[in-house]
């Protein structure tokens, strides 16, 4: 599973760490760490990551592939 | 449920004289948040809003558009180009309140703000926090435990998130924070409207006398150092000293006039509701998620303001640069187009999607503290009070305007 968090969406809410901190980091402002950029999320964390996907007030995380 | 304008208006039940007859006012074309009506009948119009009225309008004052959806609040939040802060949040602004910022500022003027005070309101610093604010809800607990009973806001929830602020955040005595309590509150919610700047004065005269202070002495490292030493603005200027000012202010007046309500709404849900209460002593893990559903559900915040830049349609509705235009936060979180149930509150709910702490770049920047404040009120006060209700004969007393607040709450508990 691979998502994209957006640049200029993630306003530092956290919530997407909150729900699956072994996916999304945040970085010392609160902003999630890999905003600009895609990631993988590792095997096991899929479910967390939709958790955190769908919590995002922003909707600044997008599924790139399942 | 309608998705624009054109839907509303073929709906028979947003007819003007149906509403007149259901709500004593056509909510859908002349809403008023001043409203005693929308006081009273809170859940119940956000839920219509939502449901109903994808995008309403007031005829007070100059008038202004409310939009209430999830997916177009979310739209216009983000879009700060085309619905700017600069002109500032509330409808019909009375004459001489000064400018919040970086509140009422957009990028990159907001953006030059936002990365100085962001570090210090980050979840990692906030969590350095946590035992003090666990110790000042025992000491505040302390006070009235043996009594069996007490006035919840004046007696924790108006104290409690101040204290956070106050010893955590800016350094300064709580011994003031009543007074700033009230110039906040009344600057808020004081009718007429025309009254609320002296209110705000108070709270403007005191800052920047502590602010000067400060500049005398030295550094501690915190926001107040991080806002003396302000920043450079994109044209090269250096941000003059009353945006110092008013970013403290701001900082205040968020610090101390809106997790109250969130708290107390939630210790009156759970005087309610027994059966909840116990599933969170059971398993005081679940608090958190119970948190965020209290917060979507209880909105201290109920619609903040944008001002268009340009002509441009949202819903089917057609608005013109100028226009003044509202974000019903309050009701975007009960969509039920973004999720089910939204009536229902549920402290197991596994997605919580709400817009409490707002949407875009003017995320509420306290939404880490808030949040620990609330986690660990609710822990605090369920180990040493797990049983308590409503006094007999009474009910919460709310005021309600572009905010929410409780004003009372009498809560009894056996000795």
């Amino acid at each position: 599973m691979r998502v994209k968090i957006d640049g200029e969406h993630c306003t530092g809410h956290g919530r997407c760490a909150k729900y699956a901190p072994n996916v999304f980091i945040l970085d010392d402002d609160g902003y999630n760490a890999d905003r600009g950029n895609e990631i993988d999320v590792p095997a096991g964390e899929e479910e967390n990551a939709k958790r955190g996907m769908k919590s995002c007030p922003e909707r600044a995380i997008t599924l790139v592939a399942e | 449920m309608n998705e624009t304008r054109a839907d509303m208006e073929a709906d028979p039940e947003v007819a003007p004289e149906v509403l007149k007859a259901r709500f004593g006012r056509d909510i859908a074309r002349d809403f008023d948040l001043d409203d005693p009506m929308f006081n009273d009948r809170f859940d119940e119009v956000l839920t219509f809003m939502v449901n109903k009225c994808p995008i309403s309008f007031s005829k007070v004052g100059t008038g202004y558009h409310l939009v209430n959806t999830n997916e177009q609040v979310r739209r216009v939040a983000q879009d700060w180009r085309t619905f700017s802060s600069a002109k500032g949040y509330m409808p019909n602004r009375p004459e001489g309140l000064p400018y919040l910022m970086p509140e009422e500022s957009d990028p990159p003027m907001h953006t030059n703000w936002r990365h100085k005070l962001n570090p210090h309101m980050s979840p990692k610093v906030i969590a350095t926090y946590e035992d003090v604010i666990r110790q000042d809800c025992n000491v505040l607990i302390d006070t009235f435990i043996e009594k069996g009973e007490c006035e919840f806001i004046s007696e924790f929830g108006a104290l409690l998130p101040g204290w956070a602020f106050f010893k955590n955040v800016l350094g300064v005595p709580i011994d003031d924070l009543a007074m700033l309590v009230e110039g906040v509150e009344q600057g808020t919610f004081a009718l007429p409207a025309e009254e609320r700047p002296s209110h705000m004065a108070r709270v403007f005269t005191y800052l920047d006398t502590h602010l000067k202070w400060r500049a005398t002495q030295p550094k501690r490292g915190d926001v107040i150092d991080t806002i003396l030493e302000g920043v450079i603005y994109d044209d090269g200027t250096e941000a003059p000293w009353d945006h110092k000012v008013s970013i403290l202010v701001d900082l205040t007046f968020g610090g101390i006039a809106t997790t109250t309500f969130v708290m107390s709404s939630a210790i009156h849900y759970l005087a309610m509701h027994p059966e909840v209460r116990q599933q969170l002593i059971d398993d005081p893990s679940l608090i958190e998620n119970a948190v965020e559903e209290f917060s979507r559900v209880f909105p201290p915040v109920i619609a903040l303001g944008r001002t268009c830049t340009r002509d441009v349609e949202v819903a089917g509705t057609e608005m013109k640069e100028g226009d003044f235009v509202m974000l019903t936060w309050g009701a975007a979180s009960r969509d039920p187009r973004a999720m089910e149930e939204p009536e229902k509150i549920d402290i197991k709910r596994e997605t919580i999607l709400h817009s409490t702490f707002g949407v875009g770049p003017h995320r509420c920047i306290g939404s880490n503290l808030a949040r620990l404040e609330l986690t660990t009120t609710i822990e605090e006060w369920l180990r040493r009070i797990p049983e308590f209700s409503l006094r007999e004969g009474t009910a919460p007393v709310y005021v309600t305007g572009f905010l929410r607040s409780m004003r009372e709450l009498q809560l009894v508990w056996p000795k």
